[in-house]
């Protein structure tokens, strides 16, 4: 009976001691591993700032300005590229299907009478108000021509919606 | 034992078969017992002496396993922990993000003169690498008593290497940290620049240094490189066109105070503060270092009506109906006040304004009074040192006592001397509603409008915009039009002082431009210094000629970048907004 006991504390200390020393080895190689990630990451970091100093200096306005005239000659967008808005676009001839009569007037008229985005500094005063105007009349049409076919055929797919809107301008 | 078997034994008279018991108690006696005893405990001890020591080297090993030990051995022993080091000074960045100021690693070159074997060797061994230095000034460092001086500070690579092919014992490195500008000269004045130790000595880097320092965050300026570019591009190009001394300008949001753009020409460069400009070499290093929109205090000259307008409108002293007589110029003590290009006639307010009549200004501020005119430009922050966050601020100058002369000056802008950077803080909150807010080089977040302080009314903005626009419309700044932009605006070109004098040549032409001029947006704020006339402005070096083309240029530039979308000028809304009643009908003469 002694002599079981004697043996049960003999393994279990043997046992706690080595799993002590198996755990204490353990975790000094963690932390040398964590040591080494950690200074592969603060190496990383200074490299990654170094990246970003460099890449601020390379991409200064001046530069880019420099490599633009050079390879692009990109200008300032000017005003009359910025005059028309997506609704000063006129809309394309609405393709020949079955819908009442106003729609169709209503909805050609901008085809018929707008011109192609034209430089509007270069149109005199009054023609660049005529051209509001049309854009007035322009501007519910989509809804019009859209409102009556999509009650009656709900498109189906995303797809079936684009050759819809396509149909319909 | 042996003493008592021997005596049973050699017992002669005892019987054959008679053998004593193996088990009875021997008792010794005498020296015998003694001798046992001792034994006894010699062992005892012993025993007891090993057992401590086993349980000490126990307890030891215990100790070490579990408890991790602590003394010195067991540190050493251990691996030290590795930490991130402490985040020196905080990047600098613009409000896209842009890198403006960062700090990067770089080996400094120091000796340790007494392991240097021969002194004139190693002098001039690293003379030959840093050709800069001077070979005595070397072999003095290299002979001094200490054991720690610095060869130079800041290598680079290449010359880390040069150094290290040398092979001189007794020279090591030290890996400092450096503050590093990419973009140089571009935002110097507002960055500004650090020392050797990476102590912030202007701009930014020194009005926040305490933040900067310790900070891990990347500190985001108010500041659009995009439009800072821009400025700068166009002042330089009005410095070199009317072969101007200097120039500054800022752009701001109106209603933030923010500051996306802040120029000072001529400038430096931020990572060789004191190198001259390779340029212009004879510009002297004070002239560059000095922040003309922060630090410089200047008689800004006509731009200051807008003040002397809106000052009489809000208190109620004019109306926009109200007339002057500018037929005659003005001789009040030693002074005479005329116009530049005047009309010789009686001018409504809003042709004081269009045509800058500094005698209509004049009369317009003497019928308010000496009294409500300071407490106005009080009112707009003119009179006190401007709070931003950089320490380059300068104090404005005006008299210590307003007389009827004074008054009359200061309605044009002259005998009041006040910083870019107030005038511009004071314009932004005429236009925007009439609310005064303190301007920033910070990033706000978007659309935040900092608490202000109502300085004019609604009503008087409003009026203030409308007569702005008719300036550019139909007035001095015509050419400042952006067409799309809807600029309204101010010119002002004021005579500089030269010793007790005005000098007639030295003009100092400045201009405020706000777009879109019905719902303002930005302001732009340019300045030129002694510009000189040229054959393409006829012989003018007036801000209408200057600085006003400049600013329809910057417009056009920043406002795509801004997504500012252009509008039809002529476009009922826009014309009803900007509808001056008083005019209406009425044949605007040309400025």
């Amino acid at each position: 009976m002694i002599k079981l006991s004697t043996l049960f504390w003999l393994v279990l200390v043997s046992t706690t001691g080595f799993a002590m020393f198996a755990v204490k080895y353990g975790v000094q190689s963690l932390e040398d591993e964590l040591n080494r990630t950690k200074r592969a990451t603060i190496a990383e970091e200074h490299a990654i700032r170094a990246d970003e100093a460099e890449w601020a200096y390379l991409t200064r306005p001046e530069t880019l300005d420099e490599i633009n005239r050079r390879h692009l000659a990109l200008g300032p967008i000017t005003t009359k590229q910025l005059r028309t808005s997506v609704i000063d676009i006129p809309l394309r001839a609405a393709a020949p299907v079955v819908v009442d009569a106003p729609v169709v007037a209503v909805a050609e008229q901008p085809a018929e009478s707008a011109p192609p985005a034209i430089p509007a500094s270069t149109i005199a005063p009054a023609l660049l108000e005529k051209q509001a105007e049309v854009v007035e009349l322009a501007r519910p049409a989509p809804t019009k021509v859209m409102a009556k076919p999509v009650p009656s055929r709900r498109p189906k797919s995303l797809d079936e919606l684009i050759a819809q809107v396509v149909a319909n301008r | 034992m042996k003493i008592a078997t021997q005596r049973f034994d050699d017992n002669p008279c005892r019987p054959r078969h008679f053998k004593p018991p193996p088990c009875v108690a021997i008792i010794p006696d005498g020296p015998a017992k003694q001798t046992l005893e001792a034994c006894h405990t010699r062992l005892l001890v012993t025993g007891g002496l090993f057992a401590l020591v086993f349980a000490v080297v126990a307890l030891r090993v215990v100790e070490i396993v579990a408890v991790g030990g602590g003394t010195a051995e067991s540190q050493i022993a251990r691996f030290r922990i590795v930490t991130p080091p402490e985040p020196s000074h905080a990047d600098i960045v613009d409000r896209n993000g842009n890198v403006l100021a960062t700090t990067l690693d770089s080996p400094s070159l120091y000796a340790n003169p007494k392991q240097i074997l021969d002194a004139t060797e190693a002098a001039n061994k690293l003379v030959s690498v840093f050709p800069t230095l001077g070979v005595a000034e070397v072999f003095a460092k290299l002979i001094s008593s200490k054991s720690f001086v610095w060869i130079r500070r800041h290598l680079t690579p290449a010359e880390q290497y040069n150094v290290n092919q040398l092979g001189i014992p007794g020279l090591e490195f030290e890996h400092e940290e450096r503050r590093v500008y990419p973009d140089g000269g571009l935002t110097s004045h507002v960055v500004g620049y650090a020392g050797i130790d990476n102590a912030g000595f202007a701009g930014v880097e020194r009005g926040l240094d305490a933040v900067l320092r310790g900070r891990r965050e990347p500190l985001q300026l108010s500041l659009d490189l995009r439009l800072q570019y821009i400025l700068h591009e166009e002042l330089q190009r009005v410095i070199d066109d009317f072969t101007a001394k200097g120039g500054a300008g800022l752009i701001m949001d109106v209603n933030s105070g923010e500051i996306l753009a802040m120029a000072s020409l001529p400038d430096f460069d931020p990572n060789h503060p004191t190198a001259p400009d390779p340029e212009h070499p004879a510009v002297a290093l004070a002239d560059r270092m000095f922040n003309r929109v922060t630090l410089g205090v200047y008689e800004l000259g006509s731009i200051f009506k807008i003040f002397t307008v809106a000052m009489a409108l809000d208190y109620g002293t004019a109306t926009v109906t109200s007339t002057y007589d500018a037929s005659h110029p003005i001789r009040i003590g030693r002074f005479t006040i005329s116009d530049y290009h005047g009309k010789h006639r009686v001018l409504s307010v809003p042709e004081i304004l269009m045509y800058s009549s500094n005698i209509g200004a004049a009369r317009m501020a003497v019928a308010a009074g000496a009294q409500m005119q300071r407490e106005f430009l009080t009112r707009l922050g003119l009179l006190e040192t401007p709070k931003i966050e950089i320490s380059e601020v300068g104090t404005p100058h005006y008299p210590a006592k307003w007389r009827e002369v004074n008054v009359m000056t200061i309605a044009f802008g002259h005998g009041i001397s006040v910083t870019p950077l107030s005038f511009a803080t004071a314009a932004a909150a005429l236009v925007n509603g009439g609310i005064l807010r303190q301007a920033t080089l910070l990033k706000l977040p978007a659309g935040y409008e900092p608490r202000g302080q109502r300085v004019i009314s609604a009503k008087t903005s409003e009026q203030m915009r409308k007569l702005m626009r008719l300036v550019v419309e139909h007035g001095t700044g015509t050419m400042a039009a952006a067409p799309g932009y809807v600029v309204g605006g101010k010119t002002g070109t004021a005579d500089k002082v030269s010793g007790r004098h005005y000098a007639e040549r030295k003009l100092l032409s400045s201009f405020v431009g706000v777009f879109p001029i019905n719902d303002p947006k930005y302001l732009i704020l340019t300045m030129v210094d002694e510009p000189h006339p040229n054959k393409q402005s006829h012989g003018y070096a007036t801000a209408g000629w200057t600085v006003a083309p400049a600013t329809s240029r910057i417009i056009e530039r920043i406002a795509p970048l801004l997504g500012v979308q252009p509008l039809d000028e002529s476009s009922p809304e826009v014309q009803r907004a900007l509808m001056v009643e008083s005019l209406q009908g009425k044949r605007i003469e040309a400025y």
